[in-house]
């Protein structure tokens, strides 16, 4: 019985220890890991935040595979992942080391394209098999890939729910049964789910966007926990949840014109910069912006008529509106192709 | 300017409605009758399935069940007939589409318009992740997941068309946060709770007021399906797993009163809360005083024996 208070004292404290390293963060940036010469497999990586995840850690000389469905856009963020590491290299190699400061190992970080459909299991098999035998073990996984039906749910083709659902929730699953039995055996590897803000709190006329993004938070939480419970603290696990970011993925979408510049759709730039910043120091979750935090714990306690005035007054039970009734111009005027 | 006045008017509503909810808290609320009204029920033939089609038989509802098992299926209906009421069974498999939709038409012609859905079926693996058969893990998210997307297109439109209608969704605590090891169960579950909000807000902005929805979040319910799911010994009597006609019937009072969520208990509230609060570090530090982070170790041993000695098939 006196064991139990204690541990419940003890509790207490983690808990507010938590908060106050929490805070610190935000006050005093951590220091940032090295990925050098790490193997990084970031799906999706032909287009929008893919494509930056890539460059952001192609500056940061880690060695990048890229899968996409699409291999011209695959291969031209290759092409500037290669323009990257040779904008790298050229100091080293003209004038020597650099001061000596660097750690960096003298070798030339390369890129590999693979193309992939993540929404099939066979397909990331066989590609994970593919980067084992000619890159290596892999040490840090970007599940980015995401896509969206774009249709109200009752005129929506099933190909396409299903579609939402395969590629941004069941394809965690085989990409962390690829990859994630050596990291565990060499207990050193990092896996970022890219979620949405839309994985905590939902709106209307995204069903399956939401019910795939929430799925892939259920499924980083679950295996986070069991991580933790393991013990195996040589792998960290990020969740990443923007907000509206500008890609063009979600064109269309508009809260209330008042609010708009207060909470404008955010640049993909800022998103991956925020993202790269929490991978990087090892934190568990990032939300960008920080309103979101607010926004899902507000969800969390508030009662559902509550909430409900509240998206009304914001403009946010109606705002994917606009972006389903392009879509489906779009579509009309044959310019959409089905599910991309 | 209409911005200002709009968010006074929001302001006022946000104040009623959180002193609304408060005192419902309090209140025994008025529960709507269904006599007469048809209610299909998926899962019928399992334990919370056939206690949910006793109470809506009950409640002088008309029955339609719905079970992959047709002689745990039957078995419900024989007991639900005995109750006065009308019920017809079908013999489905929630993780094919088409089997849905067929079967769906079916009923369409040969008992009339559902006006009330019970998505309770669910199915967990059972397996930690690196261990388990992919086929479990996607039967896992197709009859937890996306089956709801496939009754929801099925029975949506004359709900819509009537502006009437009732859908349920019976997710899980477990759909609200998470465990170690039921990453398959957690992932359906959490997908569950995200379509029928979004589905819920989309039928809010459409006005179609006479469509309601409820979600359902039980903590473990003793009925086998988390046979051996321990938390730590101390607070097993605090928190025990909960009993199946309790969990129905407060789904039930949740149900008739149009209540948007229930957890049961309500105490399932806190770990819900917590999760958006605390920072992750927190969280884990909860789990463990609570025995939560390994509470499903015991339960995944005694799957695998089972497997093993072939009380379970595997897919």
């Amino acid at each position: 019985m006196m064991i139990i208070i204690a541990e419940f004292f003890v509790v207490i404290l983690k808990v507010l220890w938590a908060f106050v390293t929490a805070g610190a963060k935000w006050v005093v940036r951590p220091k940032e890991k090295s990925v050098a010469g790490q193997v990084c497999v970031i799906t999706g990586a032909g287009s929008g935040l893919g494509r930056l995840f890539a460059k952001e850690f192609a500056r940061r000389r880690a060695i990048l595979v890229l899968w996409d469905i699409n291999s011209q856009s695959n291969e031209e963020t290759a092409e500037m992942v290669r323009q990257i590491y040779h904008e790298l290299d050229a100091p080293v190699t003209k004038d020597g080391p650099v001061g000596g400061v660097e750690e960096v190992p003298p070798f030339q970080p390369q890129v590999y394209t693979y193309v992939c459909d993540v929404g099939k299991r066979e397909s990331v098999y066989s590609t994970a098999e593919k980067v084992r035998r000619e890159v290596g073990e892999v040490d840090i996984l970007i599940n980015n890939a995401g896509v969206v039906s774009g249709h109200h749910l009752l005129e929506c083709p099933d190909e396409l729910i299903e579609r939402t659902m395969v590629v941004n929730c069941h394809a965690h699953f085989w990409t962390t049964k690829a990859f994630l039995p050596k990291m565990l055996e060499l207990n050193h590897g990092h896996i970022v789910t890219v979620a949405s803000s839309l994985g905590l709190f939902s709106t209307a006329g995204v069903e399956d966007y939401c019910a795939s993004k929430f799925g892939a938070i259920g499924f980083h939480e679950s295996l986070s926990h069991e991580l933790k419970a393991s013990e195996k603290d040589g792998i960290n696990m990020t969740l990443v949840c923007p907000y509206l970011v500008d890609t063009g993925m979600f064109k269309g979408c508009r809260i209330r014109k008042e609010i708009e510049p207060f909470l404008p759709p955010l640049k993909p730039e800022f998103c991956v910069k925020q993202a790269m910043r929490a991978i990087l120091t090892d934190q568990p979750m990032i939300c960008t912006p920080r309103i979101v935090y607010m926004v899902n714990f507000m969800k969390s306690i508030l009662p559902f008529e509550a909430i409900v005035c509240m998206y009304r007054f914001l403009g946010a039970d109606k705002c994917m509106y606009p972006f389903l009734a392009q879509r489906k111009e779009a579509m009309n005027n044959n310019e959409a192709k089905n599910g991309i | 300017m209409i911005f200002l006045v709009d968010l006074l008017l929001m302001l006022i509503d946000l104040t009623c409605s959180i002193l609304t909810a408060i005192v419902q808290t309090f209140l025994r609320p008025r529960l709507k009758c269904i006599d007469g009204e048809l209610c299909l029920i998926t899962g019928a033939g399992g334990a919370l399935g056939r206690l949910f089609a006793l109470e809506f038989a009950k409640e002088g509802a008309h029955l339609v069940l719905w079970d992959c098992n047709s002689a745990a299926n039957e078995q419900t209906a024989k007991l639900a007939r005995e109750l006065g009421v009308q019920v017809h069974t079908y013999t489905v498999d929630l993780s094919q589409r088409h089997s849905i939709y067929d079967t769906a038409d079916r009923v369409r012609t040969e008992v009339g318009e559902v006006s009330i859905l019970v998505n309770n079926a669910g199915v967990v693996a059972g397996r930690r992740l690196l261990d388990c058969p992919d086929e479990l893990l996607e039967r896992t998210l197709l009859v937890n997941c996306h089956a709801l997307f496939w009754m929801t297109k099925a029975f949506l439109p004359q709900m819509k068309s009537k502006n009437h209608g009732h859908i349920v969704t019976v997710a899980s605590a477990l759909g609200l946060f998470s465990t170690a090891c039921v990453e398959d169960y957690c992932a359906s579950k959490f997908g569950a709770v995200g379509f029928h909000e979004s589905l819920t807000h989309e039928l809010q902005a459409e006005d179609l007021d006479g469509i309601k929805t409820t979600l359902v979040c039980p903590y473990i319910v003793d009925t086998g399906m988390f046979a051996g799911c321990e938390i730590r010994k101390e607070l097993r009597s605090v928190i025990p797993p909960l009993e199946p006609l309790y969990t129905v019937q407060q789904s039930m009072k949740a149900i008739l009163a149009e209540q948007q969520m229930v957890c049961i208990p309500r105490l399932m509230y806190i770990p819900f809360l917590a999760r958006a609060l605390l920072p992750w570090d927190a969280n884990v530090a909860t789990y463990r005083f609570m025995g939560g982070d390994k509470c499903m170790l015991p339960f995944i041993k005694n799957t695998e024996q089972k497997t093993s000695n072939g009380h379970i098939k595997t897919a």
